[in-house]
């Protein structure tokens, strides 16, 4: 069974293959042992209340229970740009135009922007390769809007998500090479890496303060402003699905694109309802096939958050039966109130 | 004999022929005749001292043969550069980007846009056609403009300005207008030089971006020829050099060529002339000096064989006196060649 719960301190050994197998441009999975524990360890004080709302970072594992390992991570950062200073590119226009000589010419131009301080990122989404199939992506990035239905107070009304920018096979970012490279002389790894470490901000200071004008670079590196990573394709549709949208805003470095959306606007959360648990013998073999469009079914806990996925034929119209499993495993007793929505829109 | 002169209306046919032989660009003296004619008309009234256009004065001269009337060069000097409305360069700068956390360090070239030199004295409109190029002649036309200055120190600024061509490939094409320019105005430089030249300067700078240029993001050929002099324009640049001006950090906002500055006074001509009294003489030895009366508008320059003494009398040749229209006992300027 899939299981969501917050990270714990014995998933550090695993966290740290998974963020291996990563790679670059999953910036906020540094390979870092220390970084990684560091991680945990600050995920563990805010879902334990220690922290200030404003300055949680909640990471949340995907657990396979059959296995007792967790196969996956996402996250949610509450506020960005409270202790460090935040950056993006802005796309804006400059228009230069004359009458008198028949001149309109529409320039596109970068504007470094600190817009999305004080908004909530979702971020730090890795699913281990062997499990990129079935229900589990969408499980792992989808939990963590019934967690911020339930504490929306948490959080800012502004939702938004870093997709990973375009990049070549090898590697190369194009945004980079023609910007950031030329003021730093060092490669996109390099920058990535420090970024993953918390240099973000160091880094970003040393970037051109001024507006750029997107003509100066080649039609390619143009092209690619505001593109997704090839494989960041169906993590940006199904969060396009979700309600969010392109605002407008670019990585400073690979140039990806921002998307946001509202609280109350995103589907998971619109279309989530609460509903009763009643225990079940039937529950336990529609569990084991989990169907089309199973629901998701979170438990509503704050320090002990769990979610799981049940059945679609599993919901009546105010109540959702389990096994004796999963409830146990949702930490609920018969009775108890938990939120659930159809993982998917239906087709 | 080759003198400089003011230039009058009835120098437009020659000026045109002139500057259509002329393989540099001169933006201040276009080929165009109804725009050569309004020039020649604007240096006539500031000549005359017409306060209509105070502010605005264009001085330009002629180097023009006395026997047989031929126009062999020009050159001017604009009063105040932007004549009234903004005047526009790039000032190159540089930033420097560095973190001690990071351990990068790194300089940036930048390029501002600035109005800062609006107001200066600029030099400009020198053609000189190829016989003279390499001659004292080129001096003259070229220096005479100092001698003037200095006359007549008045009307104009201390801080003086030439702007230097820019590079331009083969084809006439400019690597800094393709770089830059060109993307905001989405025409060849010909066409926007050309448009500068009817309309004015000011209203196309006016459409140039606003924001600081990075020059790392401009194309490398755009970069290399930053501050750099057409090949067209080297010998006049020696000659400023030589002169005592130095070059500036400021270049042209279309074709990033180079501006060279100096204050009046340190210019060589500036410190070696000298304002005395003429002696006429049918057998002058000595070495080549440029002579030139002291009057606004009958200016004439000269080049005349004399030595030059401690006292406040100078021995003219009679014939460059008459060239000069000076007689005896009249205030003239000189400097040795």
């Amino acid at each position: 069974m899939m299981l969501i719960r917050p990270i714990r301190d014995d998933d550090l050994d695993r966290l740290v293959t998974l963020a291996s197998q990563a790679g670059v441009g999953v910036t906020t999975l540094p390979v870092n042992r220390d970084l990684l524990a560091q991680r945990i360890d600050e995920s563990q004080r805010a879902f334990a209340k220690e922290l200030p709302p404003e300055h949680a970072y909640y990471l949340f594992a995907l657990e396979d229970t059959g296995i007792q390992q967790i196969v996956g991570v996402s996250a949610i950062k509450a506020r960005v740009g409270l202790d460090e200073v935040w950056y993006n590119y802005r796309v804006s226009t400059t228009v230069n135009a004359s009458k008198e000589l028949g001149i309109h010419v529409q320039t596109p131009t970068l504007y470094l922007s600190n817009d999305m301080t004080n908004c909530t990122e979702i971020c730090t989404l890795f699913l281990a390769k062997e499990y990129r199939n079935g229900h589990n992506g969408r499980m792992l990035s989808k939990s963590r809007f019934l967690f911020i239905a339930d504490f929306a107070e948490l959080f800012s009304t502004k939702i938004f998500a870093e997709m990973r920018g375009y990049s070549e096979e090898d590697g190369h970012s194009p945004f980079w090479e023609n910007l950031g490279q030329r003021f730093f002389g060092f490669e996109f790894k390099k920058a990535d890496y420090l970024t993953g470490i918390g240099n973000k901000a160091f880094i970003a200071e040393l970037m051109p303060k001024y507006p750029i004008y997107i003509p100066f670079f080649d039609r390619h590196t143009q092209e690619i402003i505001g593109q997704v990573h090839p494989q960041t394709k169906p993590a940006l549709a199904m969060l396009e699905r979700e309600g969010f949208n392109y605002n407008g805003m670019v990585d400073i470095f690979d140039a990806g694109p921002l998307v946001e959306s509202f609280v109350p606007n995103i589907r998971a959360i619109r279309e989530s309802v609460k509903r009763h648990t009643m225990v079940s013998q039937q529950a336990a073999e529609l569990e084991s096939d989990l169907g089309d469009n199973p629901l998701l079914v979170s438990n509503r806990s704050f320090s002990d958050f769990r979610l799981a996925l049940v059945n679609a034929g599993q919901v009546r119209s105010d109540s959702v039966i389990l096994s004796e499993e999963l409830l146990g495993k949702l930490g609920l007793e018969s009775g108890d109130l938990v939120r659930t929505v159809p993982l998917r829109t239906p087709r | 004999m080759i003198i400089v002169r003011p230039s009058r209306f009835s120098d437009l046919p020659g000026i045109e022929k002139l500057v259509n032989e002329s393989a540099a660009r001169l933006s201040t003296l276009p080929a165009d005749r109804e725009r050569l004619g309004e020039r020649l008309d604007l240096s006539s009234r500031s000549f005359a001292g017409d306060p209509e256009i105070a502010g605005k004065e264009l001085f330009l001269f002629v180097l023009a043969d006395t026997e047989n009337k031929e126009i062999l060069g020009t050159s001017g000097i604009e009063c105040s550069a932007g004549n009234g409305a903004p005047f526009y360069n790039y000032r190159l700068d540089e930033l420097i980007h560095s973190s001690q956390a990071l351990n990068v360090y790194n300089k940036v070239d930048i390029l501002y846009m600035t109005h800062e030199l609006t107001g200066t004295t600029r030099l400009c409109s020198l053609s000189i056609a190829n016989r003279y190029r390499n001659t004292e002649y080129f001096d003259l036309l070229s220096r005479s403009r100092i001698l003037f200055m200095n006359l007549f120190s008045e009307r104009f600024n201390t801080h003086v300005i030439v702007e230097i061509q820019g590079v331009q490939n083969s084809s006439g094409a400019s690597p800094f207008w393709e770089s830059l320019g060109r993307h905001f105005f989405q025409m060849d430089f010909a066409t926007a030089d050309y448009y500068s030249n009817v309309k004015s300067k000011t209203m196309i700078a006016e459409l140039m971006p606003p924001q600081p240029i990075y020059v790392p993001l401009l194309s490398s050929e755009a970069q290399a020829v930053i501050s750099q002099p057409h090949a067209e324009a080297e010998n006049n640049c020696r000659f400023l050099y030589k002169e005592g001006f130095k070059l500036s950090r400021y270049v042209d906002i279309f074709d990033g060529g180079p501006t060279l500055e100096a204050q009046r006074a340190d210019l060589l001509t500036s410190t070696a002339m000298h304002t005395k009294q003429a002696k006429l003489t049918d057998h002058a030895t000595g070495l080549n000096y440029l002579v030139g009366n002291t009057r606004v508008e009958d200016f004439r320059v000269g080049i005349s064989k004399t030595a030059e003494g401690l006292g406040d009398v100078v021995r003219l040749q009679s014939a460059a006196a008459e060239a000069i229209g000076v007689d005896e006992g009249d205030s003239i300027a000189c400097v040795a060649l």
